[in-house]
C-alpha cells in the first residue's frame, strides 16, 4: 500500500480510506481508486471540477454512499455492513450539506436537541443547555424558537453545524456547505468552520473556496474523473503543483 | 381589501348554493306530486328516536347510526395501521415483504368491495368463525387500509433524500428517522387526502348491511320495508350520512389548522 498518502505527523490517523471504488448505475465510475488517511486534528480540503467524485467520497466516509471495493476505517471502527458499525460511525462523524437537509417541521431548538436526545440518551434539560451554548457559539442564539424557514441561509447552515456538533463528533464532514449561499452569506459559514479548525477539529472539506483552502487547510487533494489527481500540504499544493491537470485547474479558477 | 373581496364572494357562494338547494327541493317536490307520492313527514321521527314518560329511547335509525359509527372508527384506526404496516414493507429492504405488500394492495384494488365482503363473509367468517360485525369490520379495514397505505407512500416519497441524509448523519436509525422526522412530516402532506379516504370509509360502510349488519343503512332499508315511507326514510338517512361526514371533515380541517407548519 505504498500508494496510500500518510498522514503528515506522527499523530493519530483516525480516518482510512483504501482503494474506494463505486460505480453509479449508468455505468459512471464516480471513485475510482481512491485512498487517504487523514490524522486527528488535520484539516483536508478536497477540490476539483464538478462530477469529479469529491462529493461522493465524502458521503462514502459516512456511510451515506455504500462503496463497491474497499476498505473504510474511522476511529478504529470499520465501515462494513454491519448496522451497529454504521451507526458507530456516524455519531462519531457530522456531516453538514449544501442544502442544510434542516428538519423543517422542527423549531431550531428541537433540531438540535432530537439527536442529542435519540441518539446520545441525553434528558431533554442536558439536551437544550448544549444546544443553547452551540447556537451563542455559531452566532444565531436568538433564533432558538424559530423555525427553518424563518432563517436566512446562512444562519440556517449555522444551525445545521451546530446541530452536527452537539453529538461532539470526532470528525467534521462538509460537503460544499457554501455552495447553496447567497454571497453575502458565505463569509458567516467560513468564520464558523474557521473556528471549528483552530478548536483543533478532524476536518475534511469538500469546497470551492479557495481562500478557505489555502488559509485554513493543512492538505489538499484534488480530484478528477473520480481519482486523486495530485494530493499535497495546502503551501506546496498552491505554490508547486507538480500535476500538468492541477495547475490549469488552478489557473482555470483564478 | 381582501377581506371585503372575500365577503363578497362569500355572499355570491352562498346566495348561488341557497338558489340551486331551493330548485333541487322544488323538483322533488315537482316530481313527487306528479308521481302521487304522498309525504307522510310526521311518521319519521319516532323512526330516529321516541320519548316514554319522559325517557329517551333511541329509534331504528339511532340504532343503526351508533353500529355505524362503531364498524367506522374501528375500521378507521385498523386501516391507518394496516396501510402504516403496508407502506413500510413496501418500501423496506426486505424483498419478501415488498411483495407481501404488493400482493396485498392489488389484490384489494383490482376486486369490488362487496364481493371482498362476501368473500370474507361467506368463505373466511365460517373457516375463522368471525361474527358479522368482526367480518364488517376486518372486510373495510383491508379495503380502506390498500388505500391508505398508497397515499402514505405518495406522503413518503415527497419527502426530500435530504430529510433522510440528515437523519443518518445524525446516527439516527430507520425507525427514528421514520417515526420524528419522515412521518411526521408526511402526515402533514397527506392529511387532506387521508381524510376524504375516511369519508369514503363512512360511505363504503353502507354495503356492509348486505351481510346484515344492522347499521344506518340496513336500519333504513328495514324501515322502508315495513312502512312504504321511501322518500321520507333515504332522505333522513342521506342526511345522516352526510352529517357524519362533514363532522369528519370539520375535525380533520381543523387538525390541518393545528399544524400550519407545512413543509
Amino acid at each position: 500500500m505504498n500508494n496510500i498518502p500518510e498522514a503528515t505527523s506522527q499523530d493519530e490517523v483516525i480516518i482510512v480510506a483504501e482503494h474506494l471504488c463505486k460505480t453509479f448505475p449508468g455505468p459512471v465510475m464516480a471513485v475510482d481508486d481512491f485512498s487517504i488517511r487523514v490524522r486527528r486534528g488535520e484539516v483536508l480540503v478536497v477540490i476539483g471540477p464538478s462530477g469529479s467524485g469529491k462529493s461522493t467520497v465524502l458521503r462514502c466516509l459516512n456511510g451515506l454512499e455504500t462503496i463497491d471495493s474497499g476498505r473504510i476505517v474511522i476511529d478504529g471502527i470499520p465501515l462494513d455492513n454491519n448496522e451497529k458499525n454504521r451507526l458507530a460511525i456516524r455519531r462519531k462523524v457530522g456531516m453538514v450539506f449544501q442544502s442544510f437537509n434542516l428538519f423543517p417541521h422542527l423549531s431550531v431548538l428541537d433540531n438540535i436537541n432530537l439527536a442529542q436526545c435519540l441518539v446520545r440518551g441525553k434528558s431533554k434539560a442536558e439536551a437544550t443547555a448544549v444546544t443553547r451554548a452551540l447556537l451563542e457559539k455559531v452566532g444565531v442564539g436568538e433564533k432558538i424558537k424559530n423555525f427553518p424557514d424563518e432563517l436566512s441561509g446562512g444562519q440556517q447552515q449555522r444551525v445545521a453545524i451546530a446541530r452536527a456538533l452537539a453529538l461532539h463528533p470526532e470528525v467534521m464532514l462538509f460537503d460544499e456547505a457554501t455552495s447553496a449561499l447567497d454571497p453575502e452569506m458565505i463569509g458567516e459559514v467560513l468564520d464558523v468552520m474557521r473556528a471549528l479548525a483552530e478548536d483543533g477539529m478532524t476536518m475534511v472539506v469538500v469546497t470551492h473556496e479557495m481562500g478557505f483552502a489555502r488559509e485554513v487547510s493543512d492538505r489538499v487533494v484534488f480530484m478528477e474523473a473520480g481519482r486523486m489527481i495530485e494530493e499535497a500540504k495546502t503551501e506546496d499544493f498552491f505554490l508547486r503543483p507538480v500535476q500538468e491537470r492541477t495547475r490549469e485547474f488552478l489557473r482555470q479558477i483564478r | 381589501m381582501r377581506s371585503s373581496a372575500f365577503s363578497f364572494a362569500t355572499i355570491r357562494d352562498l346566495i348561488c348554493f341557497g338558489l340551486t338547494g331551493f330548485g333541487l327541493v322544488w323538483l322533488v317536490l315537482r316530481g313527487a306530486e306528479q308521481m302521487g307520492y304522498n309525504w307522510h313527514w310526521r311518521q319519521v321521527p319516532r323512526y330516529l328516536f321516541t320519548f316514554s314518560e319522559g325517557v329517551f329511547i333511541p329509534g331504528p335509525l339511532l340504532k343503526g347510526l351508533v353500529v355505524t359509527v362503531e364498524i367506522t372508527l374501528v375500521s378507521l384506526v385498523l386501516a391507518a395501521a394496516i396501510g402504516l404496516a403496508t407502506v413500510l414493507l413496501r418500501l423496506s429492504g426486505s424483498f419478501i415483504g415488498r411483495w407481501l405488500a404488493r400482493i396485498y394492495l392489488e389484490s384489494i384494488r383490482n376486486t369490488p368491495l362487496l364481493v371482498q365482503i362476501f368473500f370474507l363473509y361467506f368463505v373466511m367468517a365460517p373457516i375463522l368463525d368471525l361474527g358479522r360485525t368482526t367480518t364488517a369490520i376486518l372486510a373495510l379495514s383491508l379495503f380502506e387500509g390498500a388505500y391508505a397505505s398508497e397515499i402514505m407512500r405518495a406522503g413518503i416519497q415527497s419527502i426530500g433524500r435530504g430529510q433522510w441524509e440528515g437523519c443518518y448523519s445524525l446516527g439516527l436509525s430507520r425507525f427514528q428517522s421514520y417515526r420524528r422526522v419522515i412521518l411526521p412530516q408526511a402526515l402533514r402532506r397527506i392529511l387532506p387526502a387521508l381524510t376524504s379516504q375516511a369519508v369514503s370509509l363512512i360511505k363504503d360502510s353502507a354495503l356492509v348491511s348486505t351481510i346484515a349488519v344492522y347499521d344506518l343503512t340496513m336500519e333504513g332499508r328495514t324501515i322502508v320495508a315495513d312502512t312504504f315511507l321511501t322518500f321520507e326514510i333515504w332522505f333522513v338517512v342521506a342526511a345522516i350520512y352526510l352529517a357524519l361526514t362533514l363532522t369528519l371533515s370539520a375535525l380533520a380541517n381543523g387538525l390541518e389548522r393545528r399544524f400550519p407548519r407545512i413543509a
